[in-house]
């Protein structure tokens, strides 16, 4: 098997990414050097911690004269819903070396996992596919964020729909999930109860907390299902 | 660059690590039964609906509003990677409506 090809797979597959990341990235270095982080502070956080919600979060708390402690609570707090991700995509990546594990789980993002499900069948085991998405978008991020903290001011990035990038982008591989009227019903559940939970939780919880009750919901309907449909089985063999 | 503000970017890095890491490492050793492995699968509908409608529904200061700018762009991009399953083509389509929209309204 040769590495070299996957990667590139996955490399091209992150360009919507790509095209939704730089926007963003150059938001978020313009904001950061708004509240004093230097630019080569900026590009380190982007390249480390990688993750963007949490990011403008914690430039709003150090703008506030926040210390380090409630920012990195608050960060874990955001970033606990990748745990989510992490287990699923576990399921495709069995016999990978740990330390390439490590890699592709420190660039694991929302949009990432969302190329990568709507992909499943050339992320089966094939974690260089996997790389080549996640370092290709990584990159899009560090590079639109130290571009941001730079020329901030020079770049226009509300303007050509690109605000509707990553909306599109996430429509669109949600589309490609609903594959059956369960599906569905597990969109609706998804989507009414995070609405619901963002209105009635501060923070960023409504993501996780979803999540895990629509997820859940379709764990016990398949065992449900998978223990109604053994017992039909066993009656009709005693019949 | 300066301490308190290493201190914060590698406290983030860290924690923001564990929780991408952890599930990975162990459930990758581990065989995950059939049934809950089909369940799981229901798992990334739930984290993308949960994505889409609070970016739909909310507005930028948290407000919950019905914002036709984004509705009309968002059901779309919907129906249009419905029929072309496309997602390089849909997220062009879009920005396109997005940015048409933008000007019409």
């Amino acid at each position: 098997m040769t590495n070299n090809h996957p990667f590139r797979e996955g490399a091209k597959d992150a360009l919507p990414v790509v095209l939704g990341y730089l926007p963003v990235g150059v938001a978020f270095g313009l904001l950061a050097r708004n509240a004093g982080i230097t630019p080569s502070e900026v590009g380190l956080m982007s390249f480390l911690v990688y993750a963007g919600a949490s990011q403008f979060l914690a430039i709003e708390m150090i703008d506030q004269r926040m210390t380090w402690v409630p920012i990195v609570l608050a960060t874990f707090f955001i970033n606990l819903r990748h745990f989510l991700m992490s287990s699923n995509l576990s399921l495709y990546l069995k016999n990978t070396r740990l330390s390439l594990l490590g890699l592709l789980s420190a660039q694991l993002t929302d949009e990432s996992f969302a190329v990568a499900t709507s992909n499943l069948s050339k992320v089966k085991n094939n974690p260089h596919y996997v790389l080549g998405l996640q370092i290709t978008s990584h990159l899009a991020w560090v590079i639109g964020s130290i571009g941001g903290a730079l020329f901030g001011p020079f770049i226009k990035i509300s303007e050509y729909g690109l605000p509707f990038a990553l909306p599109s982008l996430f429509i669109c591989l949600l589309v490609f999930q609903l594959k059956s009227v369960r599906h569905f019903g597990i969109m609706v559940v998804g989507g009414i109860s995070s609405l619901f939970f963002k209105w009635a939780l501060q923070g960023n919880w409504h993501i996780l907390l979803a999540a895990l009750l629509a997820g859940g919901i379709g764990v016990g309907v398949e065992i449900i299902s998978g223990k109604q449909k053994a017992k039909g089985e066993k009656q009709e063999g005693q019949g | 660059m300066r301490e308190e503000t290493l201190a914060i970017i590698f406290g983030m890095a860290v924690v923001t690590f564990l929780p991408r890491f952890l599930p990975m490492a162990f459930l990758t050793r581990w065989v995950v039964p059939e049934r809950l492995k089909m369940g799981l699968g229901y798992v990334p509908t739930a984290i993308l609906s949960a994505i889409v409608f609070p970016i739909l529904f909310f507005n930028e200061g948290g407000k919950v509003v019905i914002q036709p700018l984004y509705l009309l762009s968002a059901v779309s991009v919907f129906i249009f990677s419905w029929k072309v399953k496309r997602l390089w083509a849909s997220v062009i389509l879009g920005m396109l409506v997005y940015w048409g929209l933008e000007f019409i309204m």
